[in-house]
Parts: structure tokens; sequence; C-alpha cells
């Protein structure tokens, strides 16, 4: 225990899946969340609860079942929420960190006791599969506990270089009021994150999470709210891109967290730059955008441990992870047998039900998806050859077969556009330079991947890529909060690590105050 | 539940009977014999026991040596290893200096992979099983039996799924073969509830399917027993004894279910012989031990259900996997406790005769002597009782429980280099850790206290 009475940090334990006294608690859970379907996700401002209308997010699995009815945010309602939060920031502003940290504690015990039934929510509405959608509820958990700890650290200030005669501290502020726009792929941990990280920072937050998973949203803010947050710190805006475009915008918002797409996320930055006539402050954006992740086999690398690797890493949750990889570059001594025991490996994933434990492969978030992700696959498909292919199966669903590829031309889309489905092309190289400087010349720097069992090459590799998150034979997906900070450099994001050191801090205003303690000539301390 | 018994067995004879039995076996030290760490390389395991940077170093290099290209490219991968090991003994200093040339590299990759085949050897006991026939008749005439295990790649597809189930049909083939040369060895092939097949195989769960799921054990147990059907109707035509080693946690669920809901399909009534394995590490083992129990005392089976009561060697694994997720440890994570756990296992499972059939596998003095003193002062016959070991590491309690006319069985891996990697690096591992009964025996720890009670 610390001086606060606060554990120190801990990862929230995941369910056992292996158990099935686990597997049937979730499907319990399911079954009670599809009796009350659908949630009604009205617009949450300072207590008021506006429209539940007009947004509809249904089961990827089987779009015929409404998941949620949410309002959809206007301008207007982004105006009131960010006006009632600038009011409430001053109060839950002035409470001291260890107050709000009681707070958030709160709720992430009131969400460690939802647990289940919030994984069954990330199931339906956006088709996680459980053991996915279980570690989506854990690392909502993570977030609040890592952030609200931190909160304490921030308080105390930082260390500074003291003289005679003079007193030195550095303290953080809050900055006023956060929004947050969040995606739909880690329904509840990334916005969980998000806002939790403005609260516990002390800030106010007006949160929009997307349209496809106003559910999930809804629920982190009741198990806020109920915990104690004053409902006026922390507003519920659910709507498309014109309410989050309307939340960029306005004057009184002072960090945008963002997570998200590269051109909307470079879209906020832009924005957020210009200053509008009376705002008295530059917006500080704190943004995770795309990838283009890949996986580097070396000559030296035990295959038996990369297929399953990349097979998790580019097909878990169907490639829908900014973290996934989409492309694996093997050194030509392995690269034929990498790919064939690969194919072999895609054969027989299972593209099915998220809800059916075993599905290796669930369905796409929506139509536009699906759509997207088969326009892919086709030119994939004719540009270069298609190694394996997982066929989903029939039925309503947004399933997507799972592809992999090889034999593609270098400036081919497929190699250097941000996917988001299980689609991974397999390209050789002849030596791990080559590989290095496939990597350095993309855009992207999120995550990647290494398979090889010398270390100077890992030392070479890790000098080399400039991704924010290196995995060294592993899969590259996965992070957890206190153990694999997590962001992406170069366009994949401004390089800011959630969940690690150093996140929670740009949303503080840091300032200064140099007092000199001389009177007559005497040090008075 | 009382723990331990029903039968009315008095534990003091049993200490006493232990302690006669496990003189009997004492190995002779400082003998030439293959004794367990003389079989490797024994100053370099040494050196590996006590340098945790050094023993990082030597088992990292054995386990990329086959996927070198070069002996070039070995001395390099050497060179880089020890790179990382801050206090170096001179003989390593030296090497360090070879490997700035590629003459000094590939020098040392030579004498590297001279010295990873020469470890390979002793535990693996041919490329293939026609390979190892010579092998396996030299044992059977000093009075061992053998279990063999194909090594192999991990299976991550269907192909190679297929192509384990077919080397396990070939092998059961080869080995019944071998086996049919070879002359009578009453001890070895007989007991008290009847004949006992020469030829016996060992499969794998893991290599039968590509699709193990730990979430989802009707994935993995359906896509196997297409597989492991056939290789279940060979056994049976050949007379020959099928074995499903366990393998870690994940799969234990897909495993159990397949052995038990496959060998109670009618069409294996009469055969073939089978067993499974329980783990004694697994704090759910005595659990797992009811429902195998419950399945044997229910079934209408010719042939007992053959249960391997081991310590269990993904011990790392589990708790590394538990930690990083945040689970309590599945395995005991005290020594003392396992032991204790063994032999109460071991006692359930004697008593469970003849519903079952016995084979306690383990190098542990201690724990052997324990399983033999129980099945003696319970009245049992000493071939009631089978006894495994492993190739290469415990050789010399082979050779000893043979002389004395116990049924041994040694399981015997048999692969080329690259497939037995895996198995080789788990083997050295465990054999180097502080808590291996091995390495104590070998450092000269008294009898006495070898034999205590845990």
């Amino acid at each position: 225990m610390s001086a606060d009475g606060i554990p120190p940090f801990a990862n929230e334990p995941t369910l056992e899946l292996r158990r099935a006294q686990d597997r049937e608690a979730l499907t319990a859970a399911l079954a009670r969340l599809d009796a009350g379907l659908p949630l009604e996700i009205p617009v949450l401002i300072g207590g008021d609860r506006g429209s539940a209308d007009g947004i509809e997010s249904t089961d990827p699995g089987d779009p015929n079942r409404l998941v949620a009815r949410a309002g959809v945010g206007t301008e207007a309602d982004v105006d009131a929420a960010v006006a009632v939060a600038a009011e409430a920031a001053r109060e839950w502003g002035e409470r001291t960190a260890a107050e709000r940290a009681e707070v958030l504690g709160r709720a992430a015990a009131l969400m460690r006791e939802r647990r289940l039934g919030l994984a069954a929510l990330a199931v339906r509405e956006c088709a996680k599969p459980w053991g996915e959608a279980d570690a989506d509820v854990c690392e909502a958990i993570d977030f609040i506990e890592y952030y609200r700890r931190d909160a304490l650290a921030l308080e105390a200030g930082a260390d500074l270089i003291q003289v005679q005669g003079e007193r030195n501290r550095m303290r953080y502020a809050p900055r006023g009021v956060v929004g947050v726009i969040s995606p739909w792929n880690f329904p509840l941990a990334i916005p969980t994150g998000m806002v939790a990280a403005g609260l516990a920072a002390g800030n106010a937050v007006v949160f929009k999470p997307a349209e496809q998973s106003p559910g999930c949203g809804g629920a982190i803010v009741d198990a806020l709210h109920e915990a104690g947050v004053p409902r006026g710190a922390l507003a519920l805006v659910p709507g498309y891109g014109e309410a989050g475009a309307a939340l960029v915008r306005h004057p009184g918002v002072h960090v945008i967290a963002f997570t998200g797409s590269a051109a909307v996320g470079q879209e906020v930055i832009a924005t957020a730059a210009q200053t509008a006539p009376g705002q008295q402050h530059v917006k500080r954006v704190v943004a995770e955008m795309g990838g283009k992740n890949c996986v580097i086999v070396d000559a030296d690398a035990d295959l038996d441990d990369a297929v399953p690797g990349i097979v998790k890493s580019a097909f878990a949750y169907a490639g829908q992870k900014c973290s996934a990889c989409s492309r694996v570059i093997a050194h030509e001594a392995v690269a034929e047998g990498l790919g064939k025991r690969l194919a072999g490996a895609v054969e027989v994933l299972s593209v099915g039900q998220a809800e059916r434990f075993g599905t290796d492969v669930p369905p796409l978030i929506e139509r536009e998806a699906q759509e997207r992700v088969r326009r892919y696959g086709e030119t994939a498909a004719g540009e270069g050859r298609v190694l394996a292919r997982a066929q989903g199966p029939p039925g309503d669903g947004w399933f997507c077969d799972a592809l992999v590829v090889t034999g593609l031309e270098p400036g081919s889309r497929v190699l250097t556009e941000e996917i988001f489905g299980p689609l991974v092309a397999v390209e050789a190289v002849p030596d791990l330079d080559a590989a290095c400087a496939v990597v350095e010349s993309l855009p992207f720097a999120l995550t990647g991947g290494l398979f090889s069992r010398n270390p100077r090459a890992v030392e070479e590799v890790a000098r080399r890529l400039p991704v924010g998150n290196l995995y060294i034979n592993r899969a590259t997906t996965g992070a957890m909060v206190g153990r694999q900070p997590f962001g992406g450099n170069r366009l994949s994001g401004v390089g800011s690590k959630a969940g690690g050191p150093g996140y929670l801090v740009q949303f503080a205003e840091p300032r200064v105050v140099s007092e000199d303690t001389m009177r007559h000539g005497l040090v008075v301390e | 539940m009382s723990v331990g018994s029903t039968s009315s067995i008095d534990l003091d004879r049993v200490e006493a009977e232990i302690a006669i039995v496990g003189r009997a076996l004492e190995p002779k030290r400082g003998g030439a014999g293959r004794g367990p760490l003389r079989a490797v390389d024994e100053r370099a395991m040494k050196l590996a026991s006590s340098d945790r940077e050094l023993r990082a170093a030597l088992f990292r290099l054995v386990d990329v040596t086959p996927a070198c290209r070069s002996l070039d490219d070995l001395g390099r991968h050497l060179a880089a290893f020890l790179d990382e090991v801050p206090e170096r003994p001179s003989s390593l200093r030296a090497a360090m200096r070879a490997s700035h040339s590629k003459a000094g590299r590939v020098a040392l990759g030579a004498a590297t992979t001279a010295g990873v085949r020469h470890m390979a050897h002793r535990f693996i006991v041919g490329d293939s099983p026609a390979d190892a026939r010579s092998e396996l008749t030299k044992m059977w005439r000093h009075g061992l039996a053998a279990s063999l295990d194909l090594l192999g790649e991990a299976t991550v597809t269907a192909v190679e799924a297929d192509r384990y189930g077919d080397r396990c049909i070939e092998a059961l083939d080869q080995l019944t073969a071998t086996a049919r040369e070879w002359s009578e060895h009453p001890a070895l092939e007989r007991d008290a509830i009847g004949p006992i097949p020469r030829a016996n195989l060992s499969v794998k769960i893991s290599a039968l399917t590509p699709r193990l799921h730990p979430e989802a054990p009707e994935v993995g147990f359906a896509d196997a027993a297409e597989r492991l059907r056939p290789i279940l109707r060979r056994a049976r035509e050949l007379e020959a004894h099928l074995h499903i080693d366990m393998e870690e946690l994940d799969a234990l669920e897909t495993t159990l279910e397949l052995v038990l809901g496959l060998l109670a399909e009618d069409e294996f009534a009469a055969g073939p012989s089978a067993g499974l394995v329980l783990q004694a590490y697994l704090c759910e083992s005595p659990a797992q031990l009811d429902r195998i129990l419950a399945w044997a005392g229910a079934g209408q089976r010719r042939h007992p259900l053959v249960v391997r009561l081991v310590k269990g060697a993904y011990w790392d694994r589990e708790v590394a996997e538990a930690d990083q997720h945040g689970w309590t440890a599945p395995v005991f994570t005290d020594k003392r406790e396992c032991d204790r756990n063994f032999e109460v296992l071991t006692r359930r499972l004697l008593d469970a005769r003849p519903d079952v059939r016995v084979a306690v596998g383990s190098h542990n003095l201690r724990s052997v002597a324990h399983a033999i003193a129980y099945n003696r002062a319970g009245g049992g016959d000493d071939r009631d009782l089978e006894l495994q070991t492993l190739r290469g590491l415990g050789d010399e309690l082979a050779a000893q429980l043979a002389a004395q006319g116990f049924r041994v069985r040694v399981y015997c891996p048999v692969g080329d280099l690259v497939a037995g990697m895996a198995y080789l690096v788990r083997r050295l591992l465990e054999n180097t850790a502080n808590e291996s009964f091995l390495l104590a025996q070998s450092e000269g720890t008294p009898l006495e206290e070898l034999l205590a009670p845990p």
C-alpha cells in the first residue's frame, strides 16, 4: 500500500476462458443482455437526458438485431455540453487528486462488477470475440486504475533544482475541458482510457463515442456517473462526424483526445490549430491514428512461433486493430516455407460469429468495412497471388474472407494503405537490412514485429525501426497498460503513449513558481 | 473425501520399505556410467547451472543451432549470445576472440554443431522409427521396454496434422514389426491383469490438430478425433499400445475429452490398450483423477486404461502464463507440496487397480521408491507397477530398475535435429533448474535426504 492507501497498479486479471464455468458465465450474461435490447443512449448533458433517437447500432453478425438506439448530437448539443463542462470543471478541478482518484476507483470497481455484461455488450455491438471482449473490459479498468494513481504523482509536481535563497516549484493544473472522440474497435478500453485521463487530471470531459458503438459508450458514462463523477463534468454526446467536428472546433475545448483514422486525425490536428476569436488558449491534441504494421521474419526465426504469432497479429478481431499486422517481410531463406505454413494456418481459421467460442475471425464492423476490405482483396488477387483464403459463413453478417496474398508490386495500394481487415501480404527480402528499409519507407510507424533469435539482429532492428511499439518473437497486438505503453510515431500518432508514464501530463498544464526566500539579506526558509 | 486411499496399508511400513528400495537403487557415485548429467557435456551443464546468464546463452544457442544457415552463421549467433554474458569464463573469452574472424567463427560453429548433435543423440533415439530399431532391440535385451514419441515441428496446418497422423500409423507398423523379432521377456509383457503390448507409441494431441482452442475444447476435439480414430484402429489391429501425452493446461480439456470420449466408443471396446497422463504438478490433478477413475470404473473396455503419473513438464510456462494474465498459478509452486501430491496420487492409482494400470514416470528416487514400496506393502507383485524414465536423463535409474526385475519403460523420442530441438531444450532446462532432483543427486546430496518424505 502506498501512503494514499491505494495498492500499486496491477493489470486486471482476464477471465480464464479455458475453464467452462467462465465461459458459461459469459454466455449467460449475453442472454441477459439480449433480453434487454435495444439499449437507449440519450445525449446526456449535466444530468439532462436528451434525445435517444437517430442512431441505431446493430449486431455486425446479425444486422437485423438492434443493439442500441442513440441520440444524434448536434452542434447545439456540443455547445451546451462544453458550457456545462466548463462550469463543472472548476469544482472537479479543485478537488484533490486523491479525492478524484477515489471516485475513479469506484468507477473501476463498478466496471469490475459489471464485467460480464460489459464483455457481452462488446460482443454484441462490435462483434468482439469473447477473449477480446473480456480483454477490452480489463484494459478499460486498467486505464482507470493506472491514471488515477498517476494523477497523485502529477499533483506532487516535478523536482527542480534548488539553490540558496530561492524556492522553485513545478506543479500541474487541469487544462479545462477535454473533448474525447473515440473509435469502435476497442469500444470500452480506448474511450475509457481517454475519458479517465481527462478526469484524473482534473478536467471535465465531453465524450463522443463512435456511432457504431454508442451502447458501449453509454455503459462507460453510466459507471463513471454512478461512481460520483459530477454529471456536469462528464457529458455524453453520441453522434456522427458532425458532432466530433463541432467538438474539435469549439473554442471552449482545451484538449482533444482522438483515436481513429489518419485522415480524420490530421483534420482534427489542423482544425484544432486554428484559434477562434476570443479563444485564449492553443488546443492540445492527443491523437492515435492508423498503422501499416509489418512483421519481419529473419532467417533464423522459429517458424513454430512466427506462424501463430503472425496469425494472431493479422487476424484476431478480423484485423480491425490499429496494431494489427498487414505485411510480413520475410528473409528469402525462409519466405517460401513461411508462406506455405502461414497459408495452411489461415486455411483452418474459423470465420464466424463472435459469440461462438472458437471463432478466429468475426464479422467486420459494418457493411462499408466489408465492401472496402473485399475491394482490397480483389485488388490483391488481381495484382498478386492468393496463398490462402478462409471463407466466411453465409448469412447477413458483415463477414469477410481471411486472405494471405503474395507477389505484390512494391507500390501496390495493398502494401501501403491501411486496410483494417483480415488480409495479410507476404514479401521476401534478401536480408534484414532490406526488411528494415521497407518499414522505414512507410509513413506510418505504429507497431512492428520481429521474429529472430539473434540478439544482435534484435538490437539492430530496434535501433532502426521508427515504430512506437516493437514486438520481438511475439504477436504485435495486445498491449497491456503499464507493461506496453501504446502509441505510434510519424503519421500514426503524436507520439503519446497510452497506459504509460507521460500520458497523463498531456491533460495538464505545467506551472512553475519561483520564490525569492531572502529577507534583509538572510535566507528565510 | 479421504485424501490418499481407502486401503489399510500402514504408511510407516511403507516408509521403512522406501529406505530399503532406495538404498538398492542408489546410483554408484563417481562411476563412469551414463549418469543424468554425464549424459551431456558435464562441464557445460555445471557451468550453466551456476550462472543464469550463461545458462540462457547456452540454451538459446542450442535452440537456434538447426536454424542457422552455415557454420559462420552459427558462429555469429554464438558470439552474439556470449555478448550478453557479463562475466565470461576464460574458455568463453577465447571463443569471443575467435569469433572475430570468419575462420574462427566457422570453427566455433563446427564445435557447437558437434556439441549439440552429441547432446541431441543422448536424448533422441534416432531420426526415425526405422532408425531406432537396433537401439530399441538392444534396450529390450537389457530389460527395457520403450514408448516411442515422434518429435516434429509444431502443427499449425491441416497438412502437418495429417502428416503426423500418418507418421503415427507408420510408426505403429514399424514398431510392431520390430517387436515381433524380440525374444520373450515375461517381466515386460505381462502383469496380474494380463498381457501387455510390446509396441508402445506416445502421441500428442497438439500435433494432431492445428485447431486447439483453450476456450473451445470441442473444436480441437472434433478436428483431432478424425485423425486419432484411424491411429486407434491401427493400434487395435496390431495389438499395440497407444498412449496420449498430456501437454499444457490449455490443451488438457481437449485431450482428456478425446481419450475418455473415443475410448468409450463401441468400436474401441475391445482395444487397443491405451493410456493417458496425469500431471501431479497441477493443483487440480486430484479432481482429474476422480474423473478418470469414475470413467475407468464404469467402463466395459477389455484393456484397463493405463495412467502414467508424472510431475509435468510445462511448469515454467504455466507459471509465466498465469503471471501474464493475472491468474493464480494452476501448478504447485512449492516443490514439496508437489512431491506430496505425487505420492498421494500414486497411492490412489495403485489402489484403483485393476480398473487402471499404473505407470509412474519419475527420476526422483523418493517418488519411485515410494511407488514400489507402497505396491509391495499392499501385497502387489513388482511387475504390477510400471516405472517410466526419459531416454538420456533416467538411463542409470532405468538400468538399476531393470537389473532388479522391475518393468521399466523408457520414453524414447525420435526425430531429426530440427524437430528435436524444442524437446532437447526443455529437457536441458528442466534438469539444470535449481530444484532438479537429478542435479541434487549429481551434486552428492546424501541418500537419506533424497529419500526423506516430502
